[in-house]
């Protein structure tokens, strides 16, 4: 039915030495012409995953499929892929034209050939006329621009990215995403980029996997991870989350801060505890006897497009919001929020588990339109 | 300001003291007196002597040309042997190593002359050319080796990857990548071999038999006999050479962002 | 490569004859030797200790001059003229009609034996040695950050309590380094010793290729050599040889 996977691990495990797994068990599939991110904190794993697709690495266990085809055991330079590393790697002896050839040349490509495909590359990421630099002449901005066209000359079908932006300043970064973005699209190949910065895989990417310790907490849309996070990890990684310990009395209502509440969850067994998110934009302010709950504002940060509130219920729970109302310090608000904003999380779910319990909602909401 | 004066002066005096001698010897290189001492007056018979003194002249080609040949080859192992060692995946192995290669730097010469003189007797190499050639090898891979580590291990390992996810073959990382890379370091360390094998007295001093002679050993000998002014001659074209060779090694370490120091072997 | 050293080590174990034998090291043990080694040590330590003394000021004053590195070239071109050459003028300079002796005559002094002398032999060795010294020292100095300096003056220290407790500490590797470079080739040197000591002064040098050139005595040489390579070990060991950045 769907299109065949053009990267496809089974149970991959990567280990060194006695040492914890770096990566412990990880299935997943990878589309042909997708932005994929792979997120996590440092150490997570996912620089390993992609040294795993680009051949840098060999799994210590599991399968590693390009297009349906075994390749746990073809070397780095036998592979359709390339990559765009974080510190550029660069080659410091060869100008931008045959830093950008060099993969061409050692195909052993003709000159006029390897020529016109450098050329096409340099135009692609805009850097016609640089052919002749040194490397040291070039800025933080177009080296990252050089590495790219390198990677793409061969014309990989699976382009690797490890934190590319990484070592570029914040306008930078943002202009970079833009085009990034644009690139895979006029390319038409997969990308899969490596951050950890969980704004830039939200801006960019068709899907993100969500990565800590080894594992896949979640794999989605960005829409998705945002709005239904499936443990407090993701919750607190995606956004600024205020997560609260709470009890599904039954379908569709929940009690946390010793209130019941509305929500639009359900597939729980009654009485079960779990944890529940709301997003700092999803609290509105209104005056306490319209509130759902009461807080007193403890500190109020001005953020530009926004407020940032911190604020304390009575139980101790702490509440941030973003508003872009004011408070002042000190002052008893009132919390207002859509049953919507609740989102319910069970402890210890899988993503499989996850997923479907949100596709039994689906077939809810169904016979519910019928 | 006066105590910018003061280290003037102090520095001064120090330069004067290092070039002192060396001027003190090109001076005499032009009396005609045949002394040290008393300048009598303007003349280049010593350089005409020294260019009729087939003997000694000899020897100097013998010297360059056992510099040229020890350098080269040690340029070639000590590579050879500073790529292996950065390779190596075990780091207790490279530790003894490359402490191993540091103590046959800091070795005085006379050990290593000593020894080698031990080991060409056993093995029977008979002493002459060949046994100052391999000694002069042996002392110079380890600097060699000591210049071209330091390229390696800047060098970005992601380079390497790099390479390979452009598919770049083992051996075409080596050629394509490092040793461009390591080019200066190289260089620096032929240089370096080629000075002290020029320089290299104790050792040859050792090893070479009675047929064989090189500069330093020739120098030593004519010494101890007392003045004798063809040396001022040959020691003032040495110096000229000497500075040309500098000039050659400040500009490579020039590209190399730095000086690179020397040891100590005297 | 390390076979030879082995060889030594096995070597000295032989006599004369070629028969396994501890005299040697017995023999080291004897008075003649002992002495011998314990002046060629002293002769380095003075040698280090003077180096170290010119050095030091050089260097720090190196580091502050303009175009410091290009005067740190033309205080290590010296070291790159072949050594006999040096040794060589130093025997005219010293020489009783030599510059030296002139030079003291102008001062009223009057003519003095110096050549074949301790100091004239200390005064070569130094002058050989000392850019080997600089060297280490200026690469110290010039790693510095100077905002230690500032930080330390800020604080309140004088000049001379920051020089005590924050240049010479900070630098005090590139010394160590220094004096490693300087004191093991100073145990070993024998050409000097009859250039310009005039047998006169007898190192472990002196006494190695004694033995092994001139007496034929391989075995008692290499027991000597054996010594100057503890010796060597030692120094390295003391003078820590984790960081040789400064030489290397």
């Amino acid at each position: 039915m769907t299109e065949q996977p053009i990267i496809r691990f089974e149970n991959v495990t990567k280990q060194y030495d006695d040492d914890p797994p770096i990566l412990d068990n990880v299935s997943f599939e990878m589309e042909k012409g997708k932005f994929y991110t792979l997120l996590g904190p440092s150490g997570c794993g996912k620089t390993t995953i992609l040294r795993l697709i680009s051949g840098l690495i060999e799994a210590t266990s599991g399968k590693i499929y390009f297009k349906d085809k075994l390749i746990n055991h073809v070397p780095a330079n036998k592979r359709q892929v390339n990559t765009v590393f974080q510190d550029y790697a660069l080659f410091p002896h060869l100008n931008v034209y045959e830093n950008v050839a060099f993969g061409l040349r050692i195909r052993k490509m003709k000159n006029d050939e390897i020529d016109k495909k450098v050329r096409e590359a340099l135009r692609f990421v805009n850097l016609v006329g640089f052919e002749n630099r040194e490397i040291k002449e070039m800025s933080g901005g177009q080296r990252q621009r050089v590495a790219i066209a390198r990677a793409i000359v061969n014309e990989p079908e699976v382009l690797l990215l490890d934190e590319p932006l990484s070592a570029l300043d914040l306008k930078l970064r943002t202009e970079m995403q833009y085009e990034l973005r644009e690139l895979q699209q006029r390319l038409g190949i997969t990308f899969v980029f490596v951050t950890h910065d969980q704004e830039e895989a939200l801006a960019m990417s068709d899907e993100i996997f969500v990565i800590n310790e080894g594992k896949i907490q979640q794999k989605g849309t960005p829409r998705d991870i945002y709005d239904e996070p499936i443990n407090r990890f993701v919750a607190n990684f995606i956004g600024e989350s205020n997560i609260i310990k709470g009890k599904m009395i039954r379908d569709f209502l929940v009690e946390f801060d010793g209130k019941q509440f509305e929500c639009v969850d359900q597939g729980f067994s009654p009485n079960e505890p779990v944890e529940v998110v709301i997003r700092p934009e999803d609290l509105e302010i209104t005056t306490p006897d319209r509130g759902k709950l009461n807080v007193k504002v403890d500190t109020v940060l001005f953020r530009g497009v926004h407020y940032e509130l911190c604020s304390y219920d009575e139980n101790g729970n702490e509440w941030i919001i973003h508003s872009t109302k004011k408070a002042e310090i000190g002052a008893e608000i009132g919390l207002y929020f859509e049953p919507e904003a609740i989102h319910v999380m069970r402890f210890g779910e899988t993503e499989e588990e996850f997923d479907a319990r949100l596709e039994s909602y689906d077939s809810y909401g169904d016979k519910d339109a019928d | 300001m006066k105590k910018k004066s003061l280290s003037t002066i102090y520095l001064t005096i120090v330069f004067l003291i290092l070039y002192a001698p060396i001027f003190y010897l090109m001076y005499y290189s032009f009396n005609s007196g045949g002394k040290m001492y008393e300048f009598e007056s303007f003349s280049l018979e010593w350089y005409k002597d020294l260019f009729q003194n087939t003997r000694l002249l000899i020897i100097v080609l013998n010297t360059i040309i056992i510099a040229l040949l020890s350098s080269a080859i040690s340029t070639i192992l000590g590579t050879i042997g500073a790529v292996g060692i950065w390779h190596l995946k075990k780091r207790q192995t490279k530790n003894v190593l490359l402490s191993l290669n540091n103590i046959l730097i800091v070795s005085p010469d006379v050990i290593i002359g000593a020894s080698f003189l031990i080991m060409f007797t056993i093995v029977g190499i008979k002493l002459g050319f060949s046994s100052v050639l391999l000694s002069h090898i042996a002392f110079s891979v380890p600097i060699v080796v000591i210049m071209v580590l330091p390229k390696l291990q800047e060098m970005s390992s992601t380079l390497i990857d790099a390479a390979k996810d452009l598919g770049a073959s083992n051996f075409n990382v080596l050629t394509k990548v490092i040793l461009p890379y390591i080019t200066p370091g190289i260089f620096a360390g032929f240089f370096m071999a080629l000075t002290y094998s020029l320089d290299d007295f104790a050792v040859t001093f050792f090893v070479t038999g009675n047929g064989f002679s090189t500069l330093s050993v020739e120098i030593y000998s004519m010494a101890r006999q007392g003045v004798s002014l063809t040396i001022n001659a040959l020691s003032t074209i040495l110096f000229l050479f000497t500075i040309l060779l500098v000039i050659g090694y400040y500009f490579i370490s020039k590209r190399n962002g730095r000086i690179i120091g020397l040891g100590a072997r005297k | 490569m390390i076979m030879p050293i082995l060889l030594i080590v096995y070597y000295s174990f032989l006599d004369i004859h070629g028969n396994f034998t501890l005299a040697n090291y017995q023999k080291f043990f004897t008075p003649v030797y002992l002495k011998m080694t314990l002046s060629s040590f002293w002769y380095a330590l003075l040698i280090t200790a003077v180096s170290l003394l010119v050095a030091y000021p050089t260097a720090f004053l190196l580091t502050r001059t303009k175009y410091k590195q290009l005067w740190l070239l033309l205080i290590i071109l010296p070291s790159w003229i072949n050594l006999l050459l040096k040794a060589y003028s130093f025997i005219g300079i010293f020489g009783t009609y030599g510059f030296a002796n002139a030079l003291l005559e102008v001062f009223g002094i009057g003519k003095k034996q110096i050549l074949f002398t301790d100091f004239s032999f200390i005064f070569v060795s130094v002058y050989i040695f000392i850019p080997f010294m600089i060297l280490p020292i200026f690469n110290a100095l010039d790693k510095l950050n100077p905002s230690f300096i500032d930080a330390s003056r800020d604080l309140g220290a004088s000049g001379w309590t920051t020089f005590r407790r924050v240049i010479f500490p900070l630098t005090f590797d590139g010394v160590k380094s220094g004096c490693q470079v300087v004191f093991i080739p100073a145990l070993s040197l024998f050409m000097l010793t009859r250039l310009i000591a005039g047998n006169r002064v007898i190192t472990l040098g002196t006494a190695v290729e004694q033995h092994f050139l001139v007496t034929q005595d391989w075995g008692m040489g290499s027991t000597i050599a054996v010594f100057l390579i503890i010796s060597m070990v030692i120094i390295m060991l003391l003078t820590g040889n984790k960081k040789r950045g400064g030489v290397g």
